[in-house]
């Protein structure tokens, strides 16, 4: 009798041990965390899409989880959460890193921009000290300086939104600064062909 | 009435069966499929960035109702319940959709209202130019009207990225800038308003001693960008003429390309290979009105101290190009100088008003 009884008890501690797998606590804290620093990188602005598929999938693990809390002990398996958490956060790596290039590529895309202005500009103010000067055109020269101040300090406001990391808002502003050199450009070019 | 073990085994299985398909609910995989689509919708929407206490509000939702599922699912089947998910999941549908029409609507009411202030700005900018009628230099008022200007096309580039706050910053900034031109001009129209007098006054002492003396003198009014000769107190000719580029405002220092108002004589008359200008007659600027304004000026910083009075302010010739382009004299047509050089010479009165309506 004690043996039989012994046997029953050995069998219910090895199905105990064998049904109650733990839960993956340090997958679901990594895919968050990756989550998280996608987030911080603002995978949601710059590859929504990307970040969407990870988060969702986070969420489909926490699910699945959730699912297996809420079983008897006996039946639990925490095997496809697991898996999933793991998915999870290749994912969220991956929109990290998208959002980071995407930003990188907006970033040196206005860093371009800025060198062209700034060489608009240059140029510009190279065309404006060979214009011919005399007591004839001072006051359009004058006009030119002015014109050109003013694009100086928009410029400036410019690189500091570009510094700040507002790549869209000084990508607007630095494009019409260009504009506006190249226009200054065409006037000091016409008025010195007009002199010809 | 006693059962057979048979029966009474049927009957509990059958019993069983019941309770376990009776219990077995659908999980709301279709509310969980709405609530991620009108999630993903929202975000397209620019949710995150107009309505982003709304939008993770619903992600939240969306969480908890998918968090309550999974509870659900994990339950032995006779006691799930979705009732509870279903409905977290539908007010995550609803909350999202509210991201949704929260966002489109302050997204479309930043575009009316940057249309709309953009519009403003350029009807100002318009106005300006219209009612100074090309003379913005004259008021050393160009830079803000150019300041103006391009702040109206950043506006639109920013506008086209869908950067509406940005746009209005800036067009608030160019708007800015047409206020501190309206400044200006408002502070030149008091200046006029309080010498007028002083200008009426020059112009009828000219006229006054041309008429005792029977002399000759001139009288420039630069408003008119007129150069009036008189004999006896009586207009003989009338020319038109270029000032300075910066004319509309007393001469304050060398360089400011603005033409002295004062009473002047002929200090020389330079005959043509004399003057730079064809022919001139030099007039006495700097007077000694002139020299006590300009220290004032200086002591009380309103010029630079390094800043030279000049002089060589010149009736000369080569002018008759419409505008204003000297440094501060007054320009006729060389067939006008041969003219006028007739009948003027060393003494002869020079008086060069703004403007004035004070005549005989």
């Amino acid at each position: 009798m004690l043996k039989r009884l012994s046997l029953v008890f050995a069998v219910l501690v090895l199905m105990a041990i064998a049904g109650c797998s733990k839960p993956p606590e340090a997958e679901m804290q990594a895919s968050q965390t990756a989550i998280d620093q996608a987030r911080a990188a603002e995978a949601e602005q710059y590859v929504p899409d990307v970040f969407r598929i990870a988060a969702d999938t986070l969420n489909a693990a926490n699910a699945a989880k959730q699912e297996q809390d809420s079983k008897f002990a006996l039946f639990r398996s925490y095997g496809k959460s697991k898996e999933m958490f793991i998915r999870a956060k290749a994912l969220a790596d991956n929109a990290a890193t998208e959002a980071a290039a995407e930003k990188e590529r907006v970033r040196v895309q206005v860093e371009g921009l800025i060198t062209q202005a700034q060489a608009a500009i240059d140029s510009a103010n190279a065309a404006l000290a060979k214009a011919p000067k005399g007591k004839g055109n001072k006051a359009e020269i004058e006009l030119i300086k002015n014109d050109l101040t003013t694009l100086g300090a928009q410029f400036e406001e410019a690189k500091n939104n570009f510094t700040a990391g507002k790549y869209l808002v000084a990508r607007s502003k630095v494009e019409a600064v260009m504009q506006k050199a190249n226009g200054i450009i065409n006037e000091i070019t016409m008025a010195a062909a007009k002199k010809k | 009435m006693k059962l057979s073990g048979k029966l009474k085994l049927s009957l509990l299985l059958i019993t069983g069966f019941i309770l376990l398909f009776a219990g077995c609910q659908d999980p709301p995989i279709g509310s969980l499929e709405r609530a991620k689509y009108a999630l993903n919708q929202a975000g397209k929407s620019g949710a995150l960035r107009y309505s982003e206490k709304t939008y993770r509000e619903a992600e939240e939702l969306m969480k908890a109702g998918w968090m309550e599922m999974a509870r659900q699912n994990g339950r032995f089947a006779p006691f799930r319940d979705y009732k509870a998910a279903d409905s977290i999941l539908n007010l995550a549908i609803t909350t999202a959709q509210k991201a949704t029409t929260d966002a489109q609507t302050q997204i479309q009411n930043l575009q009316a209202l940057t249309k709309a202030e953009r519009e403003e700005l350029y009807n100002d900018l318009l106005e300006w130019r219209e009612a100074l009628n090309g003379a913005l230099t004259k008021f050393r008022a160009e830079h803000y009207w150019n300041s103006g200007e391009l702040a109206y096309k950043t506006s639109e580039k920013l506008m086209m990225n869908g950067e509406y706050e940005e746009a209005r910053e800036v067009i608030a900034e160019g708007k800015e800038s047409l206020k501190k031109m309206g400044a200006i001009l408002a502070d030149y129209d008091n200046d006029e308003a309080t010498k007028i007098h002083i200008w009426r006054r020059w112009v009828k002492e000219t006229l006054d001693d041309s008429k005792n003396s029977g002399g000759y003198a001139v009288i420039v009014d630069k408003s008119k960008h007129k150069t009036y000769l008189i004999q006896a107190g009586k207009v003989i000719h009338t020319y038109d003429c270029d000032l300075g580029y910066n004319s509309a405002h007393q001469k304050m220092f060398s360089g400011d390309g603005a033409t002295p108002e004062g009473k002047y004589i002929v200090s020389e008359v330079k005959t043509n290979g004399r003057s730079k200008y064809y022919k001139a007659l030099l007039i006495n600027y700097p007077n000694a009105t002139d020299k006590k304004r300009f220290q004032e000026n200086k002591s009380r910083g309103i010029i630079s101290g390094r800043a030279r009075i000049g002089g060589l302010i010149e009736i000369h010739g080569e002018g008759g190009r419409g505008r204003d382009w000297t440094e501060g004299c007054i320009a006729l047509t060389n067939k006008e100088m041969d003219h006028i050089t007739k009948y003027i010479g060393i003494g002869t009165p020079i008086t060069i008003v703004r403007r004035s309506n004070n005549w005989p």
